[in-house]
């Protein structure tokens, strides 16, 4: 086996970005960076360029905080001379609040997502958003998060509604929020069973809700069994839809009856084992303890597989939720390293961000310079990804500076357009980031919008205005400025030459502050502002 | 004319790369395909998709004399032999043109299934993202080159399934444009309904001049083309694209449609002023500026309590809009070219519930088919006296869909191309057509 010689040279000539101090961190991203390379070889596939410094800072800003850098620290993480700043970047970014919400932004839309759009639950998703924020925060394990959220309290009142308090105990925030997950799903077993499949297992299940999985081995038996470890929520007649719970606490919790059907089935787990049934352990605290396992299957694989997909916009198999013989990973031996080793760390999601931050292939730049770099799942080349509505807005205000006017509690009924909420709701998760297209509706929000109206105006920006008004500032040092706000680099010397003449001759009007402003308003309406590179 | 992209024919999987011909005869089919778009007379589509499940036992089959029947009363239409329910008295006036489905029946009871069958006609199907009507009829009936898009969702209430209200497979250049989009009335709010049905940001701000705007457009441009060629990707192809697509919308006379307050005050009245009413006063004028698919989303149907207040509320504002709707466009000469499908996700349980209310029923319920293509004044299928069974012509989402597809000239058997890399028909073939509406 040959290898290309551009390939060869990439390999030698790049630095290692993992730090020395975790051993297996490091170990870990050997193991990607060899499974990575072997395939390569295999395919004939010469890898892209080492990112740059500004290009990296980026990436990883938008990644693990879910904002652009300010103009300031792409200066600072420039200027860096230590060999290992990009390993220290990634701890300085896993400490930040923003870490936690921007991760648990994400979770809650992958878990919860009908709370995004439904009005009647969205408080709910919010409220589980808020808990999440806080086990990330403190660096929670993974397989803890979920035991907690199977085996939570839930209360239910005498007429089957749920309930956030019980008599003569003292309200738990905590308590309240976990329970939204349970009133989210509207207190179903269905629903409950499919996110669990689905969020935690990486199995979509929900085809077999009602007849076998057309694609992979699951039967509807074996979805209706599974739901049944939630069993103890049964929808009062006449059933409906409700967020306040249409639910009876019943005395065989691992049984339930197969709507439409006469038939009751018990609890099983996926593979068609089941627990050994005892008093001593409910329903939900089996389940919790066959999906955290280390030995489980699918856990680990999944939280691995998704991890991936988010930092590189596709997963080694994707869809994420569809395992089966139509959706073979791309690297197999890879996903299969990854989620062993995702396991023996103890489900430290920490440990996983830092190797594959720390891999060569998660370091290689977007730009294309070979024809064999095509394939967004062979990982030769980082990936272009939409963000998502938050990520969009977050760098909006990082890049120009504007402030959200209106509290939260209101902006479910009369969103400001100016709010992360709208710019969640204008754009929506999308399924697929490397494949995300713009709608017109966007771009004219883009284009047109109140934020960037004002923000690109003289009279109503905020970073805008202050690059303008700064005396010490020439025409040159103003677009460095903008460049470095708004894309988080320097503008090349032909970027310069075109847009300093631009702006000196004062656009078609002759005016050399709205000159200004029309840069300002491409750079952010251009396609390397609104997208991960 | 589209472009064929080489990024993104180059990042496509190999199964979806296969159009079956070679470049140039993509090509030439798709300038015959424009030549005869442009040859054939103009058809459209409107939806009047009425969200949470009408309880069409009270509209559009009525049991009196049955315990199920419930105080509405039935009342003719100008068709002979054909019969609606009380609160729909200027629809009856128009029963020559309406053809009623009785025999809907399907199996699904929950919202967010039974919105994505009826939208799509199918069930999700892993990894599949299933096209909605209006963008598979768009593709089929519309004009690349309008200037206002060819589908065009009117308050859509996506909550149930959004899935269900999008492209698909097809990608966003059928994607719909929305205006008012999930927008909910609040206690005592009266909504700006003229504010609320423009295409928001259509215009540029009022400090920008002409000549700043094109030149910033022209940078812009610049720096997009320097992006994709250092990163293709379909993102950015798909970034550039809409851009020009919004451009040119801005840039026409086309998005002055969307402003209501040139209509007259009278005729804004006798389609009702609400969200609905104005909606349908919508679909028409994009109708009669080419757009072949609107959908009008009409709400708050899901009436397990309450029902009888509820759906007469709801008729009144059903019964003004359309039947304004249809003799607007019938004096315009437009009704014989325009189908309009009239349906929910299910009907609602005959029996009556202990709260005077109506649950979710998709075994027995109706749907109406009107306007361009169909044979108005009849109902076909029936059901059984106490509403409870179709026993006559059950009819199936499919057939409906392909029905619908026939009254407008499409060929429902006809294929996309989805994103998993099979070739998906319009509707299922397995569609049996309800022939009997077909004009």
């Amino acid at each position: 086996m040959k290898l290309q010689p551009l390939f060869a040279l990439a390999l030698g000539l790049s630095a290692t970005f993992a730090t020395a101090a975790d051993p297996k961190v490091a170990a870990l991203t050997a193991t990607i960076d060899k499974h990575l390379a072997a395939d390569w070889a295999a395919r004939g596939i010469t890898p892209a360029a080492v990112a740059g410094d500004a290009e990296f800072c980026r990436r990883v800003y938008l990644d693990l905080i879910g904002r652009i850098p300010k103009a300031a620290e792409v200066r600072a993480f420039e200027a860096d001379p230590a060999a290992d700043k990009r390993a220290k970047l990634v701890e300085v970014l896993l400490t930040k609040p923003s870490h936690a919400a921007h991760f648990a932004g994400v979770a809650r839309s992958r878990w919860l997502p009908e709370t995004l759009t439904d009005q009647q639950t969205m408080f709910l998703g919010q409220q589980f958003e808020d808990w999440l924020r806080k086990q990330y925060g403190r660096n929670a394990r993974m397989d803890e998060i979920v035991r907690t959220v199977l085996t939570t309290e839930v209360f239910v009142g005498q007429r089957g509604q749920f309930q956030v308090r019980q008599p003569n105990r003292p309200y738990n925030a905590d308590q309240v929020a976990i329970q939204s997950f349970y009133q989210a799903a509207q207190g179903k077993p269905e629903n409950l069973g499919g996110t669990v499949t689905r969020a935690f297992l990486g199995v979509k299940l929900e085809c077999a809700q009602c007849h076998d999985h057309p694609f992979a081995p699951y039967t509807r038996d074996q979805f209706w069994q599974f739901a049944a470890f939630f069993g103890e929520f049964t929808p009062l007649p006449p059933s409906r839809p409700s967020f306040v719970g249409p639910t009876r606490p019943q005395a065989d919790k691992n049984t339930l009856t197969i709507p439409d059907t006469e038939r009751q089935v018990t609890a099983r787990f996926m593979d068609g084992t089941a627990p050994k049934w005892t008093d001593a352990k409910t329903p939900r605290e089996e389940l919790a303890e066959w999906v955290t396992a280390p030995t489980n299957p699918y856990f680990a694989r999944n939280l691995a597989n998704r991890l991936w997909a988010q930092l590189f916009g596709v997963g080694v198999m994707d869809p994420v939720d569809e395992p089966g013989e139509n959706n073979p990973p791309s690297h197999p031996e890879l996903l299969d390293a990854l989620a062993r080793r995702y396991a023996e760390c103890g489900f430290d999601q920490r440990v996983m961000i830092r190797a594959i931050v720390a891999s060569k292939a998660y370091n290689l730049t977007s730009r294309i310079s070979h024809p064999t770099q095509g394939d967004p799942r062979r990982f030769a080349r980082m990936n272009v990804k939409s963000l998502t509505g938050h990520q969009i807005f977050d760098s909006f205000a990082t890049a120009t500076g504007v402030r959200e006017n209106q509290p939260r509690n209101q902006a479910y009924y009369n969103p400001d357009p100016v709010s992360r909420f709208s710019f969640k709701s204008l754009f929506p998760d999308p399924p697929k980031p490397t494949e995300t297209q713009t709608s017109i509706l966007q771009a004219l929000a883009l284009m047109n919008g109140k934020l960037t109206a004002d923000q690109t105006s003289l009279d109503k920006s905020e970073i805008l205005a202050a690059v303008i008004d700064a005396p010490f500032l020439d025409t040159d040092a103003r677009l460095e400025t903008l460049f470095l706000t708004a894309l988080s680099r320097k503008p090349t010397p032909d970027e310069r030459e075109k847009l300093a003449s631009y702006v000196e001759r004062g656009g078609p009007s002759g005016d050399k502050q709205k000159a200004l402003a029309d840069v300002f308003w491409v750079l952010l309406n251009s396609p390397e502002f609104l997208f991960n590179h | 004319m589209a472009r064929i992209d080489p990024s993104r024919r180059h990042f496509l999987r190999t199964g979806a790369v296969g159009l079956g011909v070679g470049v140039s005869g993509w090509f030439r089919q798709l300038a015959l395909a424009a030549d005869a778009a442009k040859a054939k007379p103009k058809k459209s589509c409107i939806l009047l998709w009425m969200s949470g499940g009408p309880s069409t036992i009270d509209l559009w089959d009525l049991k009196p004399g049955h315990a199920n029947g419930g105080p509405f009363k039935e009342i003719p239409t100008n068709a002979p032999g054909l019969k609606v329910g009380e609160h729909l008295p200027k629809l009856a006036t128009m029963g020559d043109r309406l053809a009623v489905l009785r025999g809907m029946s399907t199996k699904e009871g929950d919202h967010g299934r039974a919105t994505f069958l009826m939208r799509t006609g199918t069930l999700p199907l892993g990894g599949i993202q299933f096209p909605s009507l209006g963008g598979l009829l768009s593709k089929e009936l519309g004009d690349p080159t309008n200037e206002l898009p060819n589908f065009v969702s009117v308050a859509p209430q996506r909550f149930f399934n959004t899935e269900a209200f999008g492209p698909g497979f097809l990608g966003p250049n059928y994607a719909p444009l929305v205006v008012a989009d999930n927008f909910f009335q609040q206690q005592g709010q009266t909504p700006d309904l003229d504010n609320l049905l423009k295409v928001r940001n259509l215009d540029r701000p009022a400090d920008v001049s002409k000549e700043h705007a094109d030149a910033r457009l022209e940078l812009l441009r610049q720096m997009h083309d320097d992006f994709l060629a250092a990163r293709p990707s379909p993102v950015n192809t798909g970034h550039q694209a809409a851009y020009d697509r919004a451009t040119r919308l801005m840039q026409s006379d086309a998005g002055k449609v969307f402003d209501l307050t040139r209509e007259k005050a009278s005729v804004r009245d006798k389609y009702g002023r609400s969200l609905f009413g104005q909606g349908c006063l919508l679909a028409r004028r994009l109708v009669e500026k080419g757009v072949p698919f609107v959908e009008v989303n009409l709400g708050n149907w899901d009436t397990h309590g309450n029902n009888f207040d509820l759906v007469k509320g709801l008729c009144g504002t059903l019964d003004g809009a359309w039947s304004a709707l249809m003799s607007d466009l019938k004096e315009r000469g437009l009704l014989d070219s325009t189908l309009i499908v009239w349906m929910g996700e299910f009907g609602r349980t005959p029996t009556i519930n202990p709260g005077r209310g109506r649950d979710h029923y998709p075994n027995a319920w109706s749907a109406v088919l009107a306007g361009g293509g169909i044979k108005g004044g009849q109902a076909v299928g029936k059901t059984s006296q106490d509403g409870t069974t179709v026993e006559d012509r059950p009819t199936t989402p499919t057939d409906l869909l392909a029905t619908a597809c026939l009254a407008l000239g499409v060929d429902y058997k006809k294929s996309n191309l989805s994103n998993v890399g099979r070739p998906i028909p319009i509707v299922d073939k397995a569609a049996d057509p309800v022939t009997e509406v077909l004009a």
